[in-house]
């Protein structure tokens, strides 16, 4: 037997209020940060006070959101947030107005927004889309999760999912050293099997570094004024320490240079720059200068085959990373307004595959028991006079189901499915006793 | 019937070319589709007027330079679809297409005459075959290095724009721009030779004074230099580019000469 969804007796809407880093204080969402089992405790609670038919409570440390179905939003809400403040002493008209609230649609796009990161403070970072998602399934461990809001998750997760592979929000580097390893691939096909020098310490630097060889970089020589801490450095990253003074001649064998000391002149001049490209045979060499002043002599940028980034050049990326972000975004958003109009179409299904179901199954039941009555009857008949007969009474089933399924959901996509729904289970009986 | 399904593959190019540049300048991914789609709705017109062509004429589609140039068009657009797809360097079309247009807008005229050359034998078709295999390389050549100095230009400019978010790395068009070459070259040098053979065969000179044997000579020229220059010199990059790009402006005014002069190759 298929689950038999109870049908509400006045039908829901789709809501979601909160409030994030722009319409409230920290002082204030702090207040209402609360750990999972509190959280597993308030969902149960709003659940068995019957305004709420489904409900979801989203905390992070910029945002907390309760997303959820009921026929009056308003009224849910005030309970849910006075429920949620109570805990700190805050009372409901403190709360009310820094909350924003969306219903329907409007809902159903801030919910995608904030699983795609559009509504996050910085603007595609990852975290939040698994946050999305332990609060869903925190939800679900509760069982104040119904078909609504699982649709809406569902499809929440993958427009997430698509906005990251279709766009570039999530994937533009937006620290100084994730920024150097974004350059590295504008450079070089794959950093798997790239060499990398790096000299002197330092914390973005090795950073750098560190990011560099998590995506393949290979081998990586340190070089340090100081031998020893050259070694540990090059424990650390799995590498090779270098002397100092072999820094030129190591030109030669690597494909990325990360320098960060405290040399007051450029320990790497363009002269011995043009002698490593030559030995290189014109494959490009790439420098990362973290150092201020610069390691690097910044003529070495205008060899052909040498790119030199110094710590401006990589802030100035960084920033036009930004901006392509936000550029990115907007995208994004259409993007997600196509999901939301398909989740919609989802949202309407479900209103009347609960009948379509019960409606087959109704059938089915009548037919089985026809079935039986009249072969009961015929004790004698043949193997192939019963397949006749099964078929038979399957094909007059299917026939009679067709027109009501077709109006079902015809009706379901063009927003009345509710009335159709009712007038079929009054005609066929199919009220579930509760 | 077979010019006017011409002249519709080439509106789809013209517009697929529009579509694939506006999709790279103004960060549109449906625009990149309307190309896509475009293109290959081109190259089915495109495919269809050289089959209806050689039923029209009754003869095969391939015997005028103009008809050439045609099908040069035809296998560029091919071996582009290939390059997008397995190699994914992408978007190679909005450096190819435009070509395909410089190409393909001197020929409606070229097409609708339909004087027959002197009969064309066994060696000169495979002299049309292979050039035509290399210079489709070459074209993709050229729109790998147009792409290499536009991403390499920003790199070193240090101001990141379309280019450096949507193009692939260097190092991927370095490879392009090798391996077209690699590949083009001997098909090339053979086809340009059989060429030689015959003309001096038929002509009685390798030359002859005919512009477009004068032109590909050139062409060969300079792309016998890159291909040294990067074997032997360990050029890579930048001027290896500005070769490859060099050489394709010389096989664009051999075309055109061949097209507009009046010479042995016929126009």
């Amino acid at each position: 037997m298929a689950p038999d969804a109870p049908i509400p007796e006045a039908p829901g809407l789709l809501f979601v209020a909160g409030m994030n880093h722009r319409t409230a204080p920290v002082a204030v969402r702090e207040q209402l940060a609360l750990e999972e089992e509190k959280i597993r405790e308030i969902l149960a609670d709003l659940a068995g006070r019957g305004l709420l038919q489904e409900v979801m409570i989203l905390s992070t440390c910029n945002r907390v959101e309760v997303y959820g179905v009921a026929p009056v939003p308003g009224e849910a809400r005030s309970q849910a947030f006075s429920r949620l403040g109570s805990h700190r002493g805050m009372a409901w008209r403190e709360l009310e107005p820094l909350l924003y609230t969306a219903t329907g649609d409007e809902a159903a796009l801030h919910a995608f927004r904030v699983a795609a990161s559009l509504d996050s403070m910085i603007l595609g970072e990852p975290q939040i889309l698994g946050q999305v998602k332990d609060a869903f399934a925190l939800a679900q461990s509760a069982g104040t999760a119904g078909p609504v809001l699982h649709a809406l998750m569902s499809q929440a997760f993958s427009a997430a999912k698509r906005v990251r592979s279709e766009t570039l929000v999530g994937r533009l580097a937006v620290s100084i050293s994730y920024a150097a390893v974004e350059l590295a691939r504008r450079i070089f096909e794959g950093l798997e099997g790239k060499s990398v020098l790096l000299v002197g310490a330092g914390e973005m630097s090795e950073l750098a570094a560190r990011h560099l060889v998590d995506q393949g970089a290979l081998p990586v020589y340190v070089a340090n004024r100081t031998w020893s801490r050259a070694q540990e450095l090059a424990r650390g990253l799995g590498g090779v320490p270098v002397p100092f003074d072999q820094i030129e001649a190591t030109l030669a064998l690597v494909d990325i240079v990360i320098t960060s000391t405290a040399a007051p002149e450029p320990i790497v001049t363009a002269a011995q720059v043009r002698a490593a490209l030559e030995a290189r045979r014109g494959r490009p060499l790439f420098f990362i200068d973290i150092a201020v002043p610069r390691n690097v002599e910044p003529a070495v940028n205008d060899l052909e085959g040498a790119f030199c980034y110094d710590i401006d050049d990589l802030r100035a990326v960084v920033e036009s990373n930004l901006k392509e972000r936000q550029r990115e975004a907007q995208r994004a958003h259409a993007l997600l307004e196509r999901e939301v109009v398909k989740f919609v179409g989802r949202l309407q299904q479900l209103e009347v595959v609960p009948t379509i179901v019960s409606l087959r199954e109704k059938l089915e039941a009548i037919r089985r028991a026809e079935l039986e009555r009249a072969l009961a009857r015929l004790p004698g008949a043949a193997e192939d006079t019963r397949r006749v007969m099964d078929a038979l009474s399957q094909a007059i089933v299917n026939k009679v189901l067709h027109a009501p399924m077709v109006k079902l959901k015809d009706s379901s996509r063009a927003g009345h499915g509710r009335r159709w729904t009712e007038m079929i289970s009054e005609l066929f009986g199919l009220r579930p006793t509760e | 019937m077979n010019a006017v399904l011409f002249d519709v593959a080439l509106t789809a190019y013209i517009l697929a070319a529009a579509a694939a540049i506006g999709s790279l300048a103004g960060r549109r991914d449906q625009l990149a589709w309307v190309a896509l789609l475009l293109t290959q709705a081109g190259f089915i017109c495109h495919t269809g007027a050289v089959i209806l062509r050689g039923i029209e004429l009754r003869r095969l589609p391939f015997s005028t330079l103009a008809e050439m140039i045609s099908l040069l068009i035809w296998a560029v657009i091919l071996l582009d679809f290939w390059v997008e797809r397995h190699r994914r360097v992408r978007p190679l079309s909005a450096f190819v297409l435009p070509v395909v247009l410089a190409l393909g807008l001197g020929l409606p005229t070229g097409l609708r005459s339909i004087v027959l050359e002197p009969p064309i034998n066994g060696w000169i078709m495979v002299h049309v075959a292979l050039l035509l295999v290399g210079l489709a390389a070459l074209v993709l050549n050229f729109g790998g290095a147009l792409m290499y100095l536009v991403v390499e230009r920003q790199l070193k400019a240090k101001r990141p724009g379309a280019a450096y978010y949507r193009l692939p790395p260097l190092e991927t068009l370095d490879r392009l721009t090798v391996a077209t070459l690699t590949v083009a070259f001997p098909f090339l040098t053979v086809g340009l030779a059989l060429g030689a053979l015959s003309a001096r065969r038929a002509w009685g000179s390798v030359i002859a004074f005919d512009p477009l044997a004068l032109f590909s000579m050139v062409m060969w020229v300079i792309y016998a230099a890159t291909l040294l220059g990067r074997v032997l010199g360990h050029w890579r990059g930048r001027r290896a580019a500005y070769f490859s790009i060099a050489g394709f402006c010389v096989m664009l005014a051999t075309l055109s000469a061949g097209v507009f002069l009046h010479g042995r190759h016929g126009s």
